[in-house]
């Protein structure tokens, strides 16, 4: 059976999701940045042009990596996770550039880099290839889950030195995930689950991190302190709820103009919602349920483990920011700074996902027809 | 490589159910926000996109009865800081001081207090506004409004008042009319980003202000002037404490012109006028300075009473007139003194002199005391008063500006003794204001009818569509035509041979009488302190206005017909004029009136020079030629120059002719 699964055509669903969502991304960034890129750079398009090139460029990634095939990837998993890594130490160099208060970008000369973002994908790659080599050992303490941690604390813990709690969390969960899906002991996931929640109160009721605890209040009841710590959460309501069911019109939007602070990047959701309406905000909705579902169906479906952990992961990292971020912006869960993949302004988080889909779509060539539906029958 | 295990595929689908759930969850979340709760959030959004702003209306202008203007609104600049703005305050301080004309530590204070916008100065001028503008400063803006300019200055202040710096009326018509003045505020409403710009779409509902409404005043700014020079004259003149001049249409109750000397600059009705009072107010604590203010913006005319003296008598003759007690044939005898009183002697002006047998309207003309305490007592307690309330004495005159006095006057009959009865026959023992005064002396000029005076004749609107119109009001007829004409008689007569001869006018036809009054001061009379005044109507023989004029506290002399008498003439002779009435002089005025003069040397002066000269002197003359010029040059002249002429003379004049 090795070898014999012909070459086909990608998953057509991710890719048409995956376009459909970069081009909403491009359309409303547009839409939400123009009244920041007037004021600051003086041209409304500013920050469109940017967004078009990222898409363009991280289209093509998604392209060629769609073409390349997995497994040069899983021979060479160390290498790239070894380069991600350091590309995450490069920010503690002179190359690295703080922005309000925080370190997370590399100065590449024309433009930034984000390396948490490629430390998500270089982690789920040299998991993936970890998670197989280990096959049922991943279940043992000494041999999988000693060393299953290592690696998960190795890639939180570059992440979380960014001061970057939020994508130290997608990290984590995705990986924790994928550790999951492998075998992980069940008394591991009581006591993961545990340890979660005593972290979550360390890190919301220890000293030195009020802040956290304020948001946590502000969430419990945004409109109590709507001009303090209430504020974007209020304002992201008042857009999604302007909006209505059709929208109030793409491009109308009355929130982006400096209501809600950067609309264009972690809040561009809202944005969608005003504009959209609930109908702009379900299609969106749908369109990464199709990517998360078809990429585990994708991971169901491949043919070796590696491509099913990374595939799932892929799956897994989708969803875990995807919906962090919508559950923020509705004020389903605490504030915290995470963007929208594929929709949010930002050039190394658009390429890095769309590379991510281009090894998707490149494992989704190799898949067996419908296994699941031969296990079922099967079983 | 090895196919994914059961386990695997067994936990990814446990996976899915758990992203499943949450997506589900997610959509209920959206669905409530979007779908349940939108209409709340939506409305609470609105209101933090909407800004509306109040747009300020048009106060309406003021005009004079010929379309003058009186009161407009002229640009002005408002200053105003933007706290969060304003980078180096202590710099920004600095540049503002000179400009703003405040100190450097006050402006400091405004700029680093407070909320986000702070008003700096209002109504600066722009020249100011520019020189502020050019510094550049950030978070410095200047907004443009309007406020109240009195192109004439002073002129009818007492009429017009002011606005504060909010234009809200203060004083005068500015005040009682401030309701139609005002106008209604717009409102702008538009939608602004976070930090108060406008938004690029869904822009602004206007709701446009509604311009105040305009006012045409009674008042004639020529006639204002006559009033003011001629009081301005009698104040210097007189040396007096304050001069009150009112001049009204007794046809029609229009107030024609209505001043007070001393008066204020309603510009900037703070300022001292002149350097005098610059500095009797330099020493004043602020209540003090404030208390000199109220004084100085105190319309008189209506605010303030006085004891009318003789001009009162006008009231006692018409009541006796009326009443069928007196006529032409009444005979009156002053022996100087009355004594008919247990214990009370009261005498007449010229006790040292008495007047002696004289009819009524000699009696009227010599302005005797002790004539009228006779009319008094025959007119009786009761009859007199209610002549008295008639006329508009103790009763509001209705007119339309704010505080006017009722005056003082008995209450009932029961409260007049005989003393009160014979002293209120001259003016003394009661409190008018002048326009009670002079409204009484319009019933009496115009057959009799007590009218409701008024300053504002029409309100238009900013169209010129007519909004209200202050027609002529008869309040009540008080007296008979007959009673009128026979009263006016005797008012010429007052000024042709009695004791108000000093406002006799050739050709014109005056009426008027004198009267003096010593001034109640804490309720007693003081000694050497008059109120003179003169209440004159004209021409006679069909009244156009009548003129009230009072000097208060004259040091010179007090006599009412010395006094206020002459200045009354001159308003009342310039009036005339102004107003088209033509001068009929009888024989004899016309004899009177011719003065000699010498004739001129006019040889060798151009046509233009000589004519200036000859009207100069008031000398017609006559010439015939066909080709002359203003330059032409007189050759001949007669009479010839150095000889006796007088006014009636015509000069004929010869002139070169010009060559062609």
């Amino acid at each position: 059976m090795k070898n014999k699964i012909q070459k086909h055509e990608p998953d057509f669903y991710i890719l048409f999701s995956t376009i459909m969502l970069v081009f909403i991304g491009v359309v409303m960034v547009y839409s939400a940045s123009s009244p920041k890129a007037l004021a600051d750079f003086g041209d409304p398009l500013h920050l469109f042009k940017r967004q078009f090139i990222w898409a363009i460029v991280g289209l093509s990634v998604m392209i060629l990596l769609m073409n390349v095939d997995y497994r040069i990837l899983k021979k060479n998993a160390g290498i790239i996770y070894l380069i991600t890594i350091l590309s995450g130490l490069l920010i503690f160099t002179p190359l690295g550039i703080e922005l309000k208060g925080a370190r997370r970008w590399i100065n590449l000369g024309f433009t930034t880099f984000m390396p948490s973002d490629a430390i998500k994908l270089g982690s789920i790659i040299f998991f993936a290839s970890f998670l197989e080599n280990k096959k049922e050992k991943v279940s043992t303490f000494r041999n999988g889950l000693i060393p299953a941690f290592l690696i998960i604390g190795l890639s939180t813990g570059l992440v979380y030195l960014q001061k970057d709690l939020s994508t130290s969390a997608t990290v984590a969960g995705t990986m924790i995930s994928m550790y999951f899906i492998a075998g992980m002991p069940y008394y591991v996931i009581f006591i993961s689950g545990l340890a979660s929640v005593a972290f979550l109160r360390f890190a919301i009721f220890s000293e030195g991190n009020e802040y956290r605890l304020e948001r946590v209040k502000a969430f419990r009841d945004p409109f109590a302190d709507k001009l303090g710590d209430g504020y974007q959460i209020v304002q992201s309501l008042y857009a999604l709820g302007s909006g209505g069911l059709f929208g109030v019109g793409l491009g109308k939007s009355k929130q982006k103009f400096f209501y809600i602070p950067e609309a264009y990047n972690d809040f561009i959701f809202s944005i969608i919602g005003e504009e959209l309406g609930f109908v702009g905000t379900t299609f969106v909705i749908a369109l990464f349920f199709i990517i998360i579902i078809r990429a585990f169906k994708v991971a169901i479906n491949s043919q070796d483990r590696f491509a099913f952990f990374v595939a799932s992961g892929i799956g897994f990292l989708v969803a875990i920011q995807s919906l962090m971020n919508i559950a923020v912006v509705t004020s389903s869960i605490p504030a915290t700074g995470i963007n929208l993949p594929f929709i949010s302004s930002g050039g190394t988080s658009l390429i890095f996902y769309l590379a991510s889909i281009g090894i998707l779509l490149n494992i989704s060539r190799y898949t067996i027809k419908d296994r699941s539906i031969k296990n079922e029958h099967n079983s | 490589m090895k196919n994914p295990t059961r386990l695997n595929i067994r936990r990814l689908k446990f996976a899915i159910i758990i992203v499943s759930l949450v997506v589900f969850f997610l959509f209920y979340k959206l669905a409530k926000i979007q779908l349940v709760e939108a209409n709340d959030l939506k409305k609470q959004a609105m209101r933090q996109w909407t800004k509306s702003l109040e747009i300020e209306p048009l106060r309406g202008i003021i005009y004079d009865r010929n379309g003058k203007k009186l009161a407009i609104n002229a640009p002005s600049y408002t200053v105003w800081a933007y706290i969060a703005e304003i980078e180096n305050p202590q710099e920004v301080a600095e540049q503002l001081s000179p400009h703003l004309e405040i100190s450097e530590e006050e402006i400091l204070k405004l700029i680093t207090t407070g909320t986000n916008m702070r008003k700096l100065k209002q109504s600066i001028s722009l020249e100011q506004a520019e020189a502020i503008k050019s510094l550049g400063i950030n978070g410095i803006t200047i907004t443009e409004g309007t406020k109240r300019y009195y192109p004439l200055n002073n002129l009818a202040s007492y009429v017009l008042g002011f606005t504060d710096i909010d234009n809200n009326g203060q004083y005068g018509v500015e005040k009682s009319y401030n309701s139609y003045l005002k106008g209604t505020p717009g409102l702008w409403i538009k939608s602004t980003d976070a930090v108060n710009r406008q938004l690029p779409f869904d822009g602004e509902i206007i709701y446009d202000a509604q311009n105040g409404n305009n006012l045409i005043l009674t008042i004639d700014e020529n006639i204002q002037r006559f009033a003011e020079e001629a009081a301005y004259e009698a104040l210097v003149n007189n040396d007096a404490k304050s001069v009150n001049v009112i001049v009204m249409d007794p046809m029609t109750g229009e107030i024609l012109a209505m001043a007070n000397k001393p008066d204020y600059n309603i510009n900037s009705p703070r300022t001292p006028i002149d350097e005098q009072t610059k500095m009797d107010w330099a020493n004043l604590d602020s209540e003090q300075l404030q208390n000199e203010w109220f004084k100085l913006w105190r319309n008189y005319s209506v605010n303030d009473l006085y004891e009318p003296g003789s001009t009162f008598k006008i009231i006692t003759a018409a009541a006796a007139i009326e009443e069928g007690l007196v006529n032409q044939n009444t005979h009156f005898h002053c022996n100087g003194f009355y004594r008919e009183i247990p214990n009370v002697t009261l005498r007449c002006a010229k006790w040292y002199d008495p007047h002696g047998d004289q009819d009524l309207y000699e009696a009227f003309a010599n302005s005797c005391n002790i004539a009228f305490i006779n009319m008094a007592n025959m007119v009786g307690k009761e009859t007199m008063l209610k002549y008295i309330k008639a006329f508009g004495f103790g009763e509001l005159t209705e007119i339309d500006l704010i505080g006017e006095q009722r005056g003082i006057i008995p209450m009932q009959p029961k409260d007049i003794s005989d003393v009160n009865l014979a002293t209120i026959s001259y003016g003394h023992s009661v409190a008018v204001t002048p326009i009670q005064m002079i409204n009484a002396l319009s019933a009496v000029a115009n057959g009799g009818y007590l009218m409701t005076p008024h300053v504002v004749k029409t309100i238009i609107d900013e169209d010129g569509n007519i909004v209200k119109n202050n027609l002529p009001e008869i309040k009540r007829q008080v007296i008979s035509q007959s009673t009128s004409k026979i009263m006016l008689e005797m008012l010429e007569k007052t000024v042709s041979e009695g004791t108000g001869t000093k406002s006799y006018i050739p050709g014109y036809r005056v009426g008027g009488k004198t009267g003096t009054a010593e001034k109640i001061i804490d309720g007693k009379y003081v000694q050497d302190k008059y109120i003179s005044s003169f209440g004159g109507v004209a021409p006679v023989e069909n009244p156009r206005i009548a003129v009230l004029f009072i000097v208060d506290e004259p040091s010179v002399t007090y006599y009412g017909g010395t006094v206020a008498g002459p200045y009354a003439k001159d308003i009342i002779e310039k009036t005339l004029e102004y107003l088209g009435v033509p001068k009929e002089m009888s024989e004899e005025e016309i004899e009177e009136n011719t003065e000699e003069l010498i004739m001129p040397d006019l040889v060798g002066l151009t046509l233009l020079e000589a004519s200036k000269l000859l009207n100069e002197l008031n000398i017609k003359y006559v010439l015939e030629y066909k080709n002359i010029s203003q330059e032409s040059i007189v050759s001949q002249q007669f009479p010839l120059a150095g000889q006796e002429i007088d006014t009636n003379t015509i000069v004929d004049l010869y002139f070169e002719e010009s060559k062609p």
